[in-house]
């Protein structure tokens, strides 16, 4: 079905050195603050049991710091672990959390809306050049036909911000923005062959919602998308319903999602999902000048108004 | 004079505006197609856009949002929310591919009436000269995804994916 892989160019090896600094920096800071009780409980990332591979981990103990690691197998946004959702985690205390420059315009987002304060978190910001896209198999370099997606088109290697930034960023390699091109061929179709791409797309769908469990921003108690009475979207997967699945899910991250792309990584269907997710942010920023995870703002741009809005499309 | 096709409309309206328009509509006897269902929430601030999906869904061929004028909002600002929801979710319905001919949104104030019935009568026709809408109805009848793809230029696309 994906046919990336196949398609063998020169590769461009991204140098990751710096990720061997970062992991060294990530623990004694852990260390540091689990000692001194700064913190209670540090989210990070550890090895996995496939070589190579990393899981997330949450650790309160200062002589489980070694377990810490950061490599381009650090895929996960692990803002995800500070929202008021993640009961088990919250009630541990204080927390420190590794992030990702795109993880950390999450967490603004989350801040925004009150799901933690700053002054609760301590983020250990690492300089990342990349990680693995999904499928890829532990322990490869990083080059670019295994970086991911999201990647490609980074603005954020550097997560300013943080209380502490560790890591160095190598020099990067010039990489063609992918998901930018896939999106200018689809804004220049005829509305009805995107429909059929997106139907081709979502007709895929088996409805495992991970899209939704991976999201930090899909954090609430009960989706509307899962009650029955009165039923808003239809649960079983087929077509119709994931089609209204997808847009419900799109129009309830718009103005919210920070554009992680964990959505599309964990599908099992390869669904890109973060077209959408792409869509809406664009049209924001166009309509409303607002783009989602700069700051932590309290009002998002579908939870304020202006009086001078545009409004060419009512009668 | 009867039509080949009667187009299904669903008007979403505040209570505090349009429904009070079109109710003057009624009582001041002015015609208007019958082709409209109107559907009344306390502001248009309350119209979720699932409400919308779900009548393309359920059969509608189009669909009219309307509330009160900006600064009327009987809410203080419900309708100044709704309009920018509206406008972000007209985006992402073009950007899936539906045809925005077919979603209209208006101010229909309590005095507006003849507004009321222009809308109304504007809408039938253009729903009526557009045909059915059957997108989201033809989904609906459809099982998993068969794998065929007739589209070459739909093909290349899929394969950069």
């Amino acid at each position: 079905m994906n046919k990336s892989s196949e398609k063998t160019k020169s590769t461009v090896t991204i140098d990751t050195s710096g990720y061997e600094v970062a992991t060294q920096e990530i623990r004694s800071e852990a260390k540091r603050l689990l000692t001194e009780k700064i913190v209670d409980a540090v989210v990070g990332y550890q090895g996995g049991r496939r070589g190579g591979s990393a899981v997330p981990v949450v650790i309160t103990d200062p002589d489980q710091a070694e377990k810490l690691v950061f490599s381009a197998a650090c895929v996960n946004n692990l803002s995800i672990y500070l929202t008021k959702a993640k009961k088990e985690i919250r009630a541990k205390g204080k927390l420190a959390v590794v992030a990702k420059g795109c993880d950390l315009r999450a967490l603004a987002g989350l801040m925004g809306e009150s799901q933690f304060k700053r002054e609760e978190v301590v983020i250990i910001g690492v300089t990342c050049a990349g990680v693995h896209r999904a499928g890829t198999q532990p322990g490869q370099p990083l080059t670019d036909s295994t970086i991911a997606k999201k990647c490609r088109e980074c603005s954020v290697h550097i997560p300013e911000g943080s209380d502490l930034i560790v890591g160095k960023l190598p020099p990067l390699p010039n990489l063609s923005p992918t998901e930018k091109e896939l999106m200018e061929k689809l804004d220049a179709m005829t509305p009805a062959l995107r429909w059929e791409f997106w139907k081709e797309q979502f007709t895929r769908c088996i409805r495992c919602l991970a899209c939704r469990q991976v999201c930090p921003f899909c954090y609430c108690e009960q989706c509307l998308c899962d009650r029955g009475r009165p039923q808003a979207v239809d649960t079983s997967p087929r077509p119709s319903g994931n089609m209204g699945w997808h847009i419900v899910r799109a129009m309830h991250l718009a103005g919210r999602c920070a554009g992680c792309a964990e959505c599309e990584r964990v599908c099992p269907m390869d669904i890109p999902l973060n077209l959408l997710n792409r869509k809406m942010a664009e049209e924001l920023k166009e309509l409303y000048h607002y783009e989602a995870g700069l700051k932590p703002v309290e009002k998002g741009p579908l939870t304020s108004y202006d009086e001078k809005d545009d409004q060419s499309f009512i009668k | 004079m009867p039509h080949d096709f009667e187009p299904k409309i669903v008007a979403f309206v505040c209570t505090w505006c349009t429904y009070a328009g079109a109710d003057l509509a009624g009582t001041s006897r002015m015609l208007y197609p019958s082709n409209v269902r109107v559907v009344k929430f306390p502001c248009t601030g309350r119209i979720d856009p699932v409400f919308i999906l779900k009548a393309f869904q359920k059969g509608a061929d189009g669909i009219l949002v309307s509330g009160c004028h900006p600064g009327d909002c009987h809410y203080m600002a419900g309708n100044f929310h709704a309009r920018r929801r509206f406008a972000v979710f007209r985006k992402l319905l073009e950007f899936i591919g539906v045809d925005l001919n077919r979603l209209e949104f208006s101010w229909v104030s309590a005095a507006e009436g003849g507004k009321w019935v222009e809308i109304i009568t504007q809408m039938t026709e253009k729903i009526r000269a557009m045909g059915p809408l059957t997108q989201f109805t033809d989904l609906a009848d459809e099982e998993q995804w068969s794998g065929a793809l007739g589209n070459p230029e739909l093909k290349a696309v899929y394969d950069q994916v």
